[in-house]
């Protein structure tokens, strides 16, 4: 006889681990126990050797799928004992959280599984047509958390006592429902009920949310980890009273459809398809097809792709029941930049002249979550919002400087798609999405998130704290705050540099690199705005090596809201005559853009740029089409949709960037490219032409700046990083550039390229330079 | 490190300065049972039986020196008016300190020299004493400390909101700062934008004299509303709400605060005064106000609460933090 105890650490609860581990040590004849022990499971086994090896193989090759096991340890126990005697038999013990250590983790949402699935869909079974319905391989686990170890009373789980069905599955090893800490059924668990907005209940049945939908109501569905904004799609006249209802006149809305209808409406690839289907159920950016027109109309998306998502609960999957709608809009309840409301009073009161009716439940959301979103670049599945599915499961780097860390990092982020993170050890723990931290609501959801993350991760102290460089982010405020209070020490790190450090954390590439960081706007070293930047990493320090040439942004944050403001100052710059140029456009006033070259010439209320967003901006005003942002990135969004649209040769466009790109000390000059597209505007030139002349023009020239850079070090790596390099064509071109070099390209796999991935990066960039 | 224009915007950066470089190699600032330099109010007081004397000083250098609705001269006499004035004080004289350049035109300083003599009618106070000095400066400098009297105990701080308070600013903001800006680059008006340069004594003694307690009052100068409603906040250590569509802008200062990028609520006033004022009192405040020529558009913009620190306001899209303006705003949307 021999006894070992063996402790296993990774995602280890709420994944069916303990009944996993009590059947393969009932196949194997052994006794002991296991036993939870907040952030890690406790073993004890004693029986024959060999048997305890299969058990040891079993452990390691049949874990439960979601589960994930970073380190097994494992002890041989003093023979003397009589484990046998004390271990009469192989039982699960009540969680242990006497031994609490610092690490642990909460594994994400996940979407129904097909068993409980089959149970929704089966008349006659005891969960039919419930929406709850959940098991240990499925359902809530982040969103429903209030604090470790992951037990029923410590999720918002406890207002619902199990009736005596449920009991006895919760208590049999054998059940699939083992320990299942979400599970209920109709008797037991939560409740739905549909009101008017005046929060009068006035149905229980899902049956008339569906009739309301097919009706061309417009409903707000609170869900698992969120609430979402719901109508039908078969009519417009929902879709635009939606827009109407949420001033969102042109962002394209995210939809919710079925597997089997995909290729109705969307060329979707295997890659695609992998992603759509797994247990993370993300919203994926699919290609429409040429049947899409058939279904939706350009009101759902006007771009040339769409968001979707499959089902990801049973209350989705009964949506879809008694009913031919092929996809609802399903969009996150909030205002636009405010959090999600989830909670019942609030979703009345702020979606009270959104919605027209409201499927609500009585359970509470702890964790909001918004839905996760990816979209395939360079043949990968890059993410725009990392969050549903995937928060707050931890990020490891193993690169040796970063590997050994001891210290408990909080990184809080940039502003905008603003996401926190929370290094201990190697493992980054990435808040869920949170927004634009500008806005007060929001700013407090991230303090709550961040206090949330602390808890769920049993982390005790923090002994440092990493934030943006720009002095009047309220992240940045809210760092010096925490800081001071806690007199913990405060680095701030440039937003670009960020973008770098994040892309080679995600990648743990930490050779010397050139990468190139494009997005809207991050504050610079030099204190103006950055954003078209090529950095050189080397020997472990990073520095900037080039960058788009640097533009006035006339009128701070008025010139990303108007692209107009962009490309007058540009062609100002040219010395062209923008008065009658911009008036030809007819959208400012005669005095508004009076003032506006009054501010140019006079240099009030101007900042520097080199911000590519900016540039794409310019264009996508000069060929008229959008002169307001309504939308984060709206104007080079819409761009790159129009591009797209073009068919002629593209060695033409090559011929034509290549006269028109000029470099100089590594600065790619911009006015020339603005300059060049106008005269291609008067030359009565197709504006998908032009627009896709900007692309590869900025594509072609930051490639030219990083592969010279990366020659003359010697470099192997180039990466690209930031948010406009979710631009398919900019990116998918520059990783052409480099591999036509025998470059090696680094991008991005487990963070997103765009803000959400800066807080990542600014604590590895921590990391990289501390000791 | 050198002086920057930054040092001078009237921001966090220029609150370094102060607090640092200059407040803190400062030992004697304060009278017994007065109000003293470090609490850096509008002015300060010195007791003397039961009355206090309030004491401020204020220099002044404008470009240009005349402007839509006024001149330096009339910025000197009502700047430092306006400080006593805040303080709940009575002016009461001035002194006037002119630093001149050599070449200045003497026909220029006979305009501002009328122009101040109208601005102390106006106020109702007496130049007492002054000093002329030629010397190598830019252009001309006024400096003008002020003299105002308070019973006893009675002068108002902006440190004295209390939980519950009603905030009322007595009228159109941004005027100044605005027309300072155009007319200094010389932009071509078609437009009645004018600086609203008065001395708001009057104003502030009418509620006073109703027999009304108003409990924190600043004029906001430098750095406009924004500067003057988070200093109130963060010496009261409260926070203030206030309503966007509830504070008093014209459609002019409007049209061209959104045309440049600059928000009103951190342009320089120089005749308002914002004031913090029990709820059961403010609408007989907004009633006297509002009856006066300077306070007709006063508008009730918010309250004060001990829910938040610093300053919020509430727009069609949510709450938005009101930050102390750190000189020209930096760009921070993608
Ligand atoms: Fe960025
Ligand atoms: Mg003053
Ligand atoms: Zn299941
Ligand atoms: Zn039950």
């Amino acid at each position: 006889m021999t006894a070992k105890r063996i402790d296993v650490k990774g995602i280890v609860q709420g994944v069916g681990f303990r009944p996993f581990i009590y059947r393969i040590a009932k196949k194997n004849d052994l006794k002991g126990y296991v036993k939870n022990m907040g952030n890690y499971v406790e073993i004890v086994v004693s029986g024959k050797l060999n048997n305890i090896d299969a058990f040891l193989s079993d452990l390691k090759l049949e874990k439960p799928p979601l589960s994930k096991i970073d380190n097994i340890s494992i002890e041989d126990i003093d023979e003397n004992e009589n484990l046998n005697e004390i271990y009469g038999d192989f039982t699960i013990k009540l969680s242990d959280t006497s031994k609490i250590e610092e690490e642990g983790t909460i594994p994400p949402d996940i979407s129904i599984c097909d068993e409980c699935l089959k149970e929704i869909m089966d008349k006659k079974d005891r969960r039919s047509d419930y929406a709850f319905t959940a098991c240990t391989n499925c359902g809530p686990r982040f969103t429903v958390i209030e604090k470790l170890p992951y037990d029923r009373e410590n999720t918002s789980m406890k207002d619902f006592p199990l009736c005596k069905s449920c009991i006895e599955e919760y208590k049999n090893p054998e059940d699939r429902r083992f320990h299942a800490q979400a599970t209920c059924c109709d008797i037991c668990g939560p409740e739905l009920f549909i009101t008017d907005d005046s929060g009068k209940i006035i149905s229980n049945d899902i049956c008339d949310a569906v009739k309301f939908l097919e009706e061309g109501k417009i409903l707000a569905i609170k869900g698992i980890g969120g609430t979402h904004l719901v109508c039908s799609i078969n009519s417009d006249k929902s879709v635009l009273e939606l827009r109407k209802r949420l001033n969102r006149p042109t962002q394209a809305f995210a939809i919710m459809s079925r597997e089997e209808y995909l290729d109705l409406f969307s060329k979707i690839d295997e890659n695609e398809l992998n992603m759509i289907k797994s247990p993370k159920k993300p919203i994926v950016a699919l290609k429409k097809n040429e049947l899409y027109e058939k279904y939706f109309s350009e009101h759902v998306s006007n771009l040339n792709t769409i968001g979707v998502m499959l089902p990801y609960s049973g209350l989705h999957y009964l949506l879809f029941e008694n009913t031919d709608q092929i996809a609802y809009i399903m969009t996150s309840a909030n205002l636009p930049g405010l959090p999600m409301s989830i909670d019942n009073e609030q979703i009345l009161e702020k979606l009270e002249n959104i919605a027209d009716y409201f499927l609500l439940h009585n359970r509470k959301i702890v964790n909001r979550c918004d839905d996760s979103v990816l979209k395939e670049i360079n043949g990968k599945m890059e993410l725009l919002r990392r969050s549903r599915g995937f928060a707050p499961e931890p990020v490891e780097v193993n690169y040796k400087k970063i590997k050994n860390n001891s210290k408990n990092i909080l990184a809080l982020g940039p502003e905008l798609n603003s996401v926190a993170c929370l290094v201990k050890n190697n493992k980054f723990y990435l808040t869920q999405y949170i927004g634009n931290t500008g806005k007060y609501e929001t700013f407090n959801y991230l303090k709550d998130a961040v206090e949330n993350l602390i808890k769920i991760t049993n982390t005790n102290k923090i002994d440092a704290i990493v934030c943006d460089l720009h002095p009047s982010f309220n992240s940045t405020i809210f760092a010096k705050e925490l800081g001071e209070k806690y007199k913990i020490p405060v680095t701030q790190v440039q937003h670009h540099e960020s973008h770098c450090h994040s892309l080679m954390g995600d990648s743990d590439i930490f050779e010397n690199n050139v990468t190139i960081a494009i997005d809207g706007l991050g504050y610079g070293n030099d204190g103006n705005i950055w954003g078209g930047e090529v950095f050189l990493f080397k020997n472990g320090k990073i520095e900037r090596a080039g960058h788009l040439e640097e533009q006035i942004q006339p009128g701070a944050d008025l010139a990303s809201k108007y692209p107009l403001r962009m490309l007058a100052s540009i062609l100002n710059k040219a010395n062209l005559n923008v008065s009658e140029i911009i008036k030809g456009y007819n959208y400012f006033s005669e005095k508004e853009l009076k003032l506006i070259l009054f501010q140019l010439e006079k240099n009030i209320n101007v900042s520097k740029t080199t911000s590519t967003g900016r540039v794409l901006d310019s264009i996508s005003a000069l060929v008229s089409l959008c002169f307001e942002r309504t939308y984060d990135g709206e104007p080079s969004i819409r761009l790159e949709a129009l591009a797209n649209e073009y068919t002629g040769e593209i060695s033409e466009i090559e011929k034509l960037v290549e006269e028109s790109i000029k470099i100089e000390n590594n600065i790619l000059d911009t006015t020339s490219l603005v300059v060049k597209s106008l005269e291609m505007l008067n030359n009565n030139e197709k504006i998908e032409k032009i627009a896709y002349f900007i692309h590869i023009a900025i594509a072609d020239g930051l490639s030219k700046i990083a592969i010279e850079t990366a020659k003359k070090q010697s470099i192997e790596y180039i990466g690209i990083t930031g948010g406009v390099s979710y631009n398919k064509i900019i990116s998918e071109r520059i990783v052409e550039n480099i591999k036509k070099e025998s470059l090696k390209p680094l991008i991005h796999k487990r963070i997103p390229n765009g803000d959400g991935g800066i807080s990542f990066g600014q604590a590895i960039g921590y990391l990289l330079n501390s000791n | 490190m050198n002086i920057t224009r930054m040092h001078g915007a009237g921001g966090t950066v220029m609150q370094k300065l102060i607090k640092e470089t200059i407040l803190g190699n400062l030992e004697n600032t304060k009278i017994e049972g007065g109000i003293g330099l470090e609490s850096l109010d509008d002015a300060s007081t010195i007791p003397i039986g039961d009355k206090e004397i309030v004491f401020t000083v204020d220099g002044h250098t404008v470009h240009p020196i005349f402007f839509p609705g006024g001149d330096i001269g009339r910025i000197s006499v009502c700047g430092t008016v306006n400080d006593l004035s805040v303080m709940g004080a009575k002016p009461v004289a001035l002194s006037l300190s002119i630093v001149l350049p050599e070449g200045f035109d003497i026909e220029k300083l006979d305009k501002i020299m009328k122009s101040i003599n109208e601005a102390c009618k106006e106020a109702g106070v007496a130049i007492i004493t002054g000093d002329t000095k030629v010397s190598n400066v830019d252009d001309i400098i006024i400096s003008s400390a002020g003299i105002g009297i308070v019973d006893s105990g009675k002068a108002v701080r902006d440190c004295g909101m209390k939980e519950g308070d009603v905030i009322i600013v007595s009228g159109n903001i941004g005027e100044h700062g605005l027309t300072i800006l155009l007319s200094r680059e010389g932009f071509e008006f078609e437009s009645e934008l004018k600086s609203d340069v008065a001395p708001v004594n009057g104003l502030v003694q009418s509620v006073l004299n109703a027999g009304f307690e108003i409990n924190a009052m600043k004029d906001p100068t430098r750095g406009g509303l924004a500067d003057s409603l988070n200093e109130m906040a963060e010496k009261s250590d409260l926070g203030i709400l206030i309503h966007e569509d509830k504070i008093p802008i014209s459609d002019e200062v409007q049209a061209i605060g959104e045309a440049l990028g600059i928000d009103p609520l951190t342009v320089a006033n120089e005749g308002k005064v914002v004031m913090s004022v029990k709820e059961k009192d403010s609408e007989k405040i907004l009633e006297i106000l509002t009856a006066h020529p300077l306070g007709k558009n006063a508008k009730i913009i918010g309250n004060v609460t001990s829910e938040h620190k610093g300053v919020l306001m509430e727009t069609i899209v949510g709450k938005r933090i009101v930050d102390t303006p750190m000189g020209d705003p930096i760009p921070r949307v993608c």
